[in-house]
């Protein structure tokens, strides 16, 4: 059917703008899932590689104190491949190369002459420890990159005996600090203050005076039973008093990427699917319209002969043509840029090593996700073409019954209004279904440009809430051990500190009945004005005794409300303690007890572990010199730089977020214009009589764009609780332990999204008005009726 | 002429459609006989019935009672399929709007019908014949009126069917013109020995046929056999 071909081709190519602008949202749609379905693939593989190069440990038991004797006593049990026992402690570090700035870092140790069995590392500037270099250290990479500190500079290492000089002889990638997390509850910490440094097991005893270890870390045989050799080694380990147990999917740094992945994964699903149906409902009006608008030349085909599979596959080719074109474009266009987003982001988080693939699977995936909705948005209407018979086809339909619209019987007063108000009013009415279309293609941009502007809104209220109310101060001191509360006095009386608060931190184990949450307790004074909290709502909240105040993510992982009782075990003592209430925390799930309750739970001592504080600018700008100067084993957190760093964090979300926010745009751009353009296509013949009755372009296009503007107020009203509910949607899946987000709409998104569509519905009207002009009055006329 | 020359046998056949909120009775109980190679004109006022007597005969449209019988088929027992092979084979269809593909070129526009037959006729061979052999390659757009309906007879001729429906084929066509498209119909009749049913509400074009049938409210109230029809050039309407 060579001829029946050709004239698929040439309706398409005359409708080439329309076609094109569908076309555009299937590609859109594919392209969007490839790239991110390819990139997260890629990301997987890359993960799983270095893994597996590293030999990253199944799981770790942290214990108290072991001699390094009962590695070899784990390496007998069944299924276990090989053990690394290692000496995992915070020290002091002093970096000559910034003035002398003190911070505290995790240092692990490493065999002195030879390479970790597990948990290995890869040397990515500079070399591993050469054997017998007692004093040479390994930096962590986004440390090292953080500071500037290159192999051969010197850093300084807080000991018992005093400071020892170490000398950078590599800059490392570890599979545990991929994404550099000090630990579940504190996730994000600035460079400033903490880092991971891997010195040799000699060197670690020279400055701990410990020749013990307090970290096994475990590889299981490929196929063993992870939870039995984790139950067999707690058995060998019970004597030196277990502390924690760690899987490799609560590894801290495993389990942010892999929550990282899974969001990825999430969201390649989801905006794609966003885009796909849009596509498909377009694709069906477009289709319905065309299918109307050739009626004559079905009822033709119909009667010259041509059987109704014929006129289905006919039509049903418009539709795969939009189908396989988007699709194509789009998994190609998708698996460059996964290509490019791949690179941005293991650039970002410095994976040891990178996998990109060729995913045939996933190619032919994009390509079958991209016809499917094509195909099925094509179906109905070319089978309704194939089911008209010849001679329905080719009659002239009857004219649709007019009659007054629901709205001049409500609101009399519109049935006074000139024609130029009253024809698009009733226009709207009158075809239902072309209203609805476009009601639709404004409905869909509406949510699309919600979905994405409210998550960068919710971001920014998020920076808002953390570093506006909740962090008030303008500082943290941190101390690597405790020290006398009178300290925050001392620190007051320092030149330009305004206000100085003790706190206490606490590891702790919360508990009610069989549910238990491993989190910090933060212990702070009632009164303080240096840290805010605020209940879910809003409200401010204060600390009272014996009663216990939770971040909300922690209520539902405990299962508790207001007024029950809890548990909370540190590791000096075992408290019951009232909840009191919950607070808003969008960062990391704390408890909040007062300062004197904390220092109940750590042995009624008064003793503080951190002192926040607010000073003049000139101050904080000199903080970490004055502290290092004055304070031991002291790490300097200026609120403003983590603020900025966490920003820097969030910039790959906000551009995603952008970019998703222009796809809304264009998408609605396409849609519409789709929409607005099929009605007016239909409508020729009644302008084309308008004109020749005497009636003005501009008065013709008044009425158009009075018509579309109505149409688009009605997809807004309708818009905005449905974009707000999809937005919703999507929030709470990157809820989270360690994030927890507040769904925000700001009005100025709301009075930007209605500027957006009507900017929209005014392009995509304008190629229709302006073809309405040169509109052959006597050729048009005769046109039938659709 | 004898009974074996019956081509078309259509008996006590009605049909209503519905238009709008009412039903339409287009036909009531007509029945009717048209030999092989007759030169047929149905006249009637409009909606008297006579295009969807046209469709019914074309197997376009179905009756609502009664029995066509065309050949040895009686189509009007077909399932869709079989009516589908029925058109293909038997009948070339000519509109009074020519419906003709805007976007195919007058040939292809033609080619368009003979793809579905196993031996078409050459698509330059019909063109040539109704005197467009230069224009293949012109759209619709490009073409006169009278043109067009030369492309859209082409095209009916295309697949050599050995029954010509026309319906209203010169309402949209000036007189000359109309005149020169009924010589090619007539020719067709006559060289080609092709049945010619034209319906039409302009009663001087009863002239030229073999047999007429008036119609009126879905009914035939007259039918006479022409035994002089005149030249399509002497018409005058």
């Amino acid at each position: 059917m060579k001829t029946l071909r050709k004239k698929l081709v040439r309706d398409l190519l005359s409708s080439k703008w329309l076609f094109i602008a569908v076309t555009i949202v299937i590609f859109l749609g594919v392209a969007l899932f490839g790239s991110s379905f390819m990139a997260y693939l890629n990301l997987q593989s890359s993960y799983d590689y270095s893994y597996q190069q590293l030999g990253f440990a199944d799981f770790t038991v942290k214990v108290n104190s072991s001699p390094l004797s009962t590695v070899a006593e784990l390496e007998q049990i069944p299924g276990v491949k090989s053990v690394t026992g290692r000496m995992n402690t915070d020290i002091g570090v002093s970096l000559p190369q910034k003035n002398g700035q003190s911070l505290i870092a995790t240092a692990i140790s490493v065999p002195g002459n030879s390479r970790p069995q597990v948990n290995d590392l890869k040397v990515e500037e500079g070399s591993y420890l050469s054997p017998g270099e007692k004093y040479g250290l390994l930096l962590e990479k986004s440390f090292a990159e953080y500071h500037d500190l290159k192999p051969g500079d010197s850093i300084l290492l807080d000991g018992t005996e005093g400071e020892l000089e170490f000398t950078t002889s590599g800059i490392v990638t570890s599979p545990e600090y991929i994404f550099p997390a000090k630990n579940k509850n504190e996730f994000f910490v600035s460079p400033d203050t903490w880092g991971v440094i891997f010195i040799s097991d000699a060197a670690l005893l020279e400055l701990t005076g410990n020749d013990n270890i307090n970290e096994f870390c475990v590889l299981v045989d490929e196929g063993a039973d992870v939870d039995s050799v984790i139950g067999l080694s707690e058995g060998v380990l019970a004597p030196f008093d277990i502390i924690d147990v760690v899987t490799s999917d609560e590894q801290p740094s495993n389990a942010g990427l892999k929550l990282d992945l899974q969001e990825f994964g999430e969201m390649a699903e989801i905006f794609p699917v966003l885009f796909l149906f849009v596509g498909a409902m377009t694709t069906f009006i477009l289709l319905s319209r065309i299918i109307q608008r050739q009626r004559g030349q079905l009822g033709l085909m119909r009667a010259l002969g041509y059987s109704r599979r014929q006129m289905l596959w006919h039509y049903l080719g418009f539709a795969l043509v939009i189908g396989i074109i988007g699709s194509l474009a789009g998994i190609i266009a998708g698996y460059l840029l996964s290509e490019s987003i791949t690179d941005l982001y293991i650039g970002m988080l410095g994976l040891p090593y990178k996998i990109t693939n060729f995913h045939w699977m996933a190619m032919e995936e994009g390509v079958f996700i991209g016809i499917l909705p094509c195909l099925i948005a094509g179906i109905f209407p070319a089978l309704a073409a194939s089911r008209l018979r010849p001679a329905e086809a080719m009659r002239t339909p009857p004219p649709t019954a007019g009659r007054e619209p629901l709205i001049e019987k409500i609101l009399p007063f519109l049935k006074r209004v000139s024609l130029l108000w009253k024809i698009p009013l009733r226009n709207i009415f009158r075809n239902r279904r072309r209203s609805i279309s476009t009601v639709l293609g404004v409905v869909f941009g509406v949510v699309l440009i919600l979905a994405s502007a409210g998550f960068l809104d919710s971001i920014d209220s998020l920076f808002s809430v953390q570093f506006d109310r909740i962090q008030r101060y303008d500082a943290r001191l941190s101390f690597a051990q405790p020290v006398p509360q009178d300290m925050a006095d001392e620190i007051l009386d320092w030149n330009g500190v305004n206000e100085t608060t003790p706190i206490l931190e606490i590891p702790v184990s919360l508990e009610n009945g069989d549910k238990s949450f491993q989190t910090l307790m933060l212990g702070m004074p009632p009164e303080t004005d240096l840290y805010g909290l605020y209940t879910p709502g809003g409200n401010p909240v204060a600390l009272k005794e014996g009663h216990i105040l939770l971040a909300e993510a922690i209520r539902n992982n405990l299962d508790v409300k207001t007024g029950d009782s809890i548990t909370v075990i540190s590791s000096y003592n075992k408290t019951v303690f009232t909840v009191g209430g919950f607070v808003k925390q969008p960062m990391g799930s704390f408890g909040y007890i007062t300062l004197e309750d904390a220092q109940q739970l750590a042995g009624a001592q008064a003793i503080i572990s951190g002192i926040l504080l607010s000073a003049d600018s000139s101050t904080i700008a000199g903080l970490r010199n004055t502290a290092s100067q004055n304070l031991d084993a002291v790490s300097v957190e200026i609120t403003s730089e983590v603020e900025s760093q966490m920003m820097d964090l969030m910039d790959l979300v906000n551009t995603m977020m952008w970019v998703m926010l222009g796809f809304g745009v264009i998408l609605a751009l396409m849609v519409v214009f789709t929409m607005i353009t099929v009605s007016l296509i239909e409508r020729r013949r009644e302008i084309a009589t308008m004109r020749t009755l005497g009636e003005r372009s501009g008065r013709i296009a008044a009425m158009v764009t009075i018509e579309n503007m109505a149409l688009g107020i009605v997809g807004l009203i309708l818009g905005i609780p449905l974009g707000y509910t999809v937005a919703m949607y999507l929030m709470q899946l990157v809820q989270t332990d360690m994030f927890s987000f507040d769904l925000v709409f700001y009005t100025r998104t709301y009075l930007l999204t209605a500027g957006i569509m009507i900017l929209v519905i005014l392009i995509s009207e304008l190629p229709g008005i302006l073809g309405l002009r040169h509109l052959d009055l006597a050729k048009v006329t005769k046109e039938q009726v659709s | 002429m004898n009974n074996n020359d019956v081509q078309i046998d259509i008996s006590n056949v009605s049909k209503s459609y519905p238009m709008g909120t009412f039903m339409v009775d287009a036909l009531k109980e007509v029945s009717l006989e048209i030999s092989r190679g007759e030169f047929l004109v149905v006249l009637g006022p409009s909606g008297s019935g006579k295009t969807t007597l046209l469709n019914l005969i074309g197997g376009i449209d179905s009756a609502t009672s009664g029995r066509i019988t065309v050949g040895p088929t009686e189509i009007t027992s077909l399932d869709e399929r079989g009516l589908t092979r029925y058109r293909r084979d038997n009948v070339g269809f000519i509109f009074q709007f020519f419906n003709l593909i805007p976007t195919l070129t007058a040939g292809e526009n033609v080619e368009l019908a003979a793809e579905l037959v196993d031996k078409p006729r050459d698509t330059m061979e019909v063109l040539r014949d109704v005197g467009l052999g230069d224009r293949a390659g012109h759209f619709p757009s490009e073409l006169s009126g009278g043109e067009q309906q030369r492309v859209a007879i082409a095209r009916a001729l295309a697949k050599d069917p050995p029954i010509l429906l026309c319906d209203e084929p010169t309402g949209d066509l000036d007189f000359e013109t109309g005149k020169h498209i009924f010589s090619v119909m007539r020719n067709i009749n006559r060289e080609s020995k092709k049945t010619v049913i034209i319906v039409t509400h302009n009663t001087a074009i009863g002239e030229i046929a073999d047999k007429i049938i008036r119609l009126r409210s879905g009914q035939i109230v007259e039918m006479k056999d022409n035994p002089s029809p005149i030249d399509p050039d002497e018409l005058r309407w």
